[in-house]
């Protein structure tokens, strides 16, 4: 679905901003956290239609909803973030376990099935997961079986157990993945059915106020229209069709924690006085736990609205940019809320601010819909592909692209983040010669070095753009040198681990170090300091003391 | 009756700062709102709405972007959404507003109660919507906090002194607003934001309600602002905590100290 006009998509995110502030502040987050509690209650709020509605946005407007697209739903996914993970991640299961129906489902499915979502703001949980089935999803054990009555299907009998299911204990209706006699597939599972029952709420380390449960499927009956697309063994194609959808999402969880995070530590950095100053002028603090992290997120959501748009634009699958955005925020989300603890010292430490609490929830974005090492094998993978089939040219034309831009638009690091492409192309070549793909390290370290590199190409081409995106709270000067801090860290470390990667694994490694060109890559860090500098004024200004 | 509601965006006043050296006010990155009077306006002209069934048409004078304020009162309601917005009327003060806005008012067609927010919480004036008033040569009550309508009367809560007084008044009328204590701004849901794209919306130019060049923008406003400054910051008050007789003994030290009191 193509994305909503900028002013509907900014009211949806000023009445959540509103809603939040009146009725899940902070004191109260805290105490949910606390007792590992989820407030249902709130939720269900959340998706009342005449409330908010949040969970409208995955609907189409034919089915009650209001037909978000990509990008609608990342800016709503980062705020959600920025309120509580575990929230967001109630709101998200809904998102989830519509999917399946949004993708398979029949029209009278959807009709019957996304209205009654809409209207009746049904919880909705995906069950795919299973004891010894996490991303690999064919070794489920969930079993569909017919139940035949006058010579045809009238139903079937499914019987399994799910594991970390998010909204589980709460859901009105889940998706649940079976493997039917005809192979893997999404059945709608109410509640109320019997021999359905939810295990007890799980006492995680963070995301606590948001329900994850097991599920029991002890011999339930389910109609045969319940059969997502009345098709048997369409599930895993179902499911797979959407995850460069369903991981921007996740990515902008990534985000908007890292964010809220650092924010906090921007803030108080202004505010706290050591050796004769504020925090917010020593570079010993700044340059090390604030501007590197900032800079990588800013990277990070420049790729996830790159993404985004361009499955806006109706592309479809797009797994591996899928990959790339989920991968690098959350793993530098979660990166940036550890610095921010430390930024923020003892208090930091603390339950008493909310940094503590974001640096726990953070986590389990590296860790839900596709673990950061599912998604580095995944990035290999699509890009190795495109390494191959065009004889090592991929990385190589894209070098090439930002050649032309940094002749027009000198500051925005397109030379640097060249430099890392081409290094990187070299790097791959190598391994396709000495064929240290056989190391599963190599791969999944390549996986990476690709994320890094790739953001930096696109960040690079972002930071020229004539207009910036609605989201960019910076101005040109001061998003240009973000942009060309992250391209000199991005080649240098494409560059010094390829080389190192190389190295450990291959007999010989040739004349690597000058195909990285390590040298041109040094010479480009001139200048870093300067930008580093300009970037905390910057980010001092945009995030004042309270 | 037909009701319009007149409102204007604004810069967020908690965000916003003045840059000490040029006196301007510093808007980047600063988010925009609805003016809050202007938000209680809305909301009292929507609760007779809902009473009475009228009909309400929402107003706006400002930059392209400040059709957000016009669909957010469509999302709140309003059924129908006007923004009055061309180069020609940058820069207007608030008598050249209110010609714009009274010339819009005329164009909408027959009109029985306009609402507007008493002040806008940028400028702080409280003269746009009686200009409108005096330019429509229309009665108007100023600081009302509450409204009911009984048939062809108008019946106004007005803030006094000490208390409020209550005004009578026919239509055509119109009300400035300022807020009711418990007042708890209403904020739309995505159901209805997305209904209100499909409502009437209209931006009109100056030529299409007719206004003439020389009254407004920079040229047709006869205000002339010298300059805009931060006023200056008050030092700091001490606080004393502990007992009553503690604090007072501390207080009656400094106030010895400053010699205000002689010892």
């Amino acid at each position: 679905m193509a994305s909503m006009d900028t002013i509907s998509r900014n009211l949806m995110l000023d009445s959540l901003r509103e809603y939040a502030k009146r009725r899940i502040p902070f004191d109260l987050i805290r105490e949910l956290d606390e007792k590992n509690e989820c407030p249902t209650a709130i939720l269900k709020e959340m998706y009342d239609k005449d409330s908010l509605g949040v969970h409208l946005l995955m609907i189409p407007e034919e089915y009650g909803g209001v037909s978000g697209g990509t990008f609608d739903i990342y800016r709503i996914c980062e705020l959600l973030a920025r309120i509580d993970l575990g929230i967001a991640t109630g709101v998200f299961a809904t998102f989830l376990g519509t999917d399946p129906l949004n993708q398979g489902g029949t029209t009278e499915q959807k009709e019957k099935w996304l209205k009654r979502i809409a209207s009746e703001n049904l919880l909705v949980a995906y069950g795919a997961t299973e004891p010894d089935a996490g991303s690999d999803l064919v070794n489920m054990r969930t079993r569909a079986e017919h139940v035949v009555k006058n010579g045809k299907i009238a139903g079937y009998r499914i019987t399994g157990n799910k594991q970390w299911i998010s909204n589980g204990g709460i859901a009105d209706m889940h998706t649940i993945l079976a493997m039917a006699p005809g192979g893997p597939s999404w059945f709608i599972v109410e509640t109320k059915m019997e021999g359905f029952s939810a295990n007890k709420h799980e006492d995680k380390h963070g995301i606590r106020l948001s329900n994850t449960a097991g599920l029991s499927l002890d011999n339930v009956y389910v109609p045969a229209e319940n059969l997502i697309g009345l098709e048997e063994g369409k599930g895993l194609l179902q499911a797979q069709a959407v995850f460069g959808y369903t991981r921007v999402m996740v990515a902008a969880f990534g985000l908007g924690c890292g964010l809220e995070a650092l924010e906090h530590a921007i803030r108080y950095s202004q505010q706290r006085i050591q050796g004769g100053g504020p925090l917010s002028e020593k570079q010993g603090y700044t340059h090390k736990l604030l501007v590197p992290n900032y800079v990588r997120l800013e990277g990070a959501r420049a790729y996830i609205e790159y993404t985004a748009l361009k499955l806006d634009s109706g592309e479809h699958g797009l797994q591996t940019e899928g990959a790339i955005a989920k991968y690098g925020a959350s793993e530098w989300g979660n990166k940036a809320a550890d610095d921010a603890i430390q930024a923020l010292g003892g208090y930091g430490f603390t339950k008493d601010f909310p940094v503590e609490k974001i640096k726990r929830d953070v986590k389990i974005t590296c860790i839900y819909e596709g673990t950061s090492e599912v998604l580095e094998m995944t990035i290999y993978r699509g890009r190795w592909q495109e390494h191959l089939k065009s004889r090592g040219r991929y990385y190589l034309d894209m070098a090439d692209q930002l050649d032309q831009l940094h002749a027009n638009e000198p500051k925005v690091g397109a030379h640097a983040s060249a430099l890392g492409l081409r290094a990187l192309a070299a790097i791959l070549e190598e391994c396709r010669v000495h064929k240290l793909t056989r190391h599963q390290h190599v791969t999944f370290t390549l996986g990476r070095l690709i994320c890094a590199a790739e953001t930096a190409w696109n960040f690079s081409i972002a930071a020229a753009a004539p207009k910036y995106s609605e989201t960019i709270r910076f101005d040109r000067e001061g998003w240009q040198a973000m942009a060309r801090i992250f391209a000199r860290e991005a080649a240098l470390n494409t560059a010094a681990e390829g080389l190192a990667l190389v190295l450990g694994a291959a007999d010989s490694a040739g004349n690597l170090a000058d195909a990285v060109n390590m040298e041109a890559i040094q010479i480009e860090q001139k200048g870093m300091i300067a930008d580093m500098d300009l970037v905390s004024l910057k980010l001092k200004q945009t995030f004042k003391a309270k | 009756m037909n009701i319009v509601v007149c409102v204007k965006q604004v810069p967020d006043s908690t965000e916003v700062k003045i840059n000490p050296e040029t006196g301007h006010l510093i808007r980047a990155g600063v988010p925009s709102i609805i003016n809050p009077y202007d938000h209680f306006a809305l909301q009292s002209a929507l609760e007779l709405k809902k009473k009475h069934n009228f009909k309400v048409t929402i107003v706006s004078m400002g930059p392209p972007q400040a059709k957000s304020v016009v669909q957010m009162g469509m999302a709140l309601g309003a059924d129908e959404g006007v923004l009055l917005s061309d180069m020609a009327f940058a820069g207007s003060d608030t008598w050249s507003t209110s010609y714009a806005l009274a010339k819009a008012v005329r164009k909408i067609g027959k009109i029985d109660l306009i609402f507007c927010g008493m002040q806008a919480i940028d400028g702080d004036t409280a003269q746009t919507g009686p200009g409108v008033a005096q330019q429509l040569g229309m009665p108007q009550v100023t600081f009302c906090e509450k409204v009911d309508v009984d048939g062809r009367r108008i019946i106004a809560h007005k803030q006094i002194d000490g208390g409020y007084e209550v005004v009578e008044a026919r239509p055509p009328v119109l009300l400035t607003m300022i807020m009711h204590k418990d007042y708890v701004p209403r904020y739309p849901s995505f159901l209805s934001i997305n209904a209100s794209l499909k409502k009437p919306f209209h931006i009109w130019s100056a030529s299409d309600i007719g206004a003439e060049a020389q009254f407004l923008g920079l040229k047709g406003s006869p205000t002339q602002v010298d300059r805009i400054y931060p006023p200056p910051q008050r030092e700091k008050a001490a606080m004393f905590t502990g007992s009553g007789n503690e604090g007072m003994a501390k207080i009656l030290e400094i106030m010895k100290a400053e010699h205000f009191l002689e010892d």
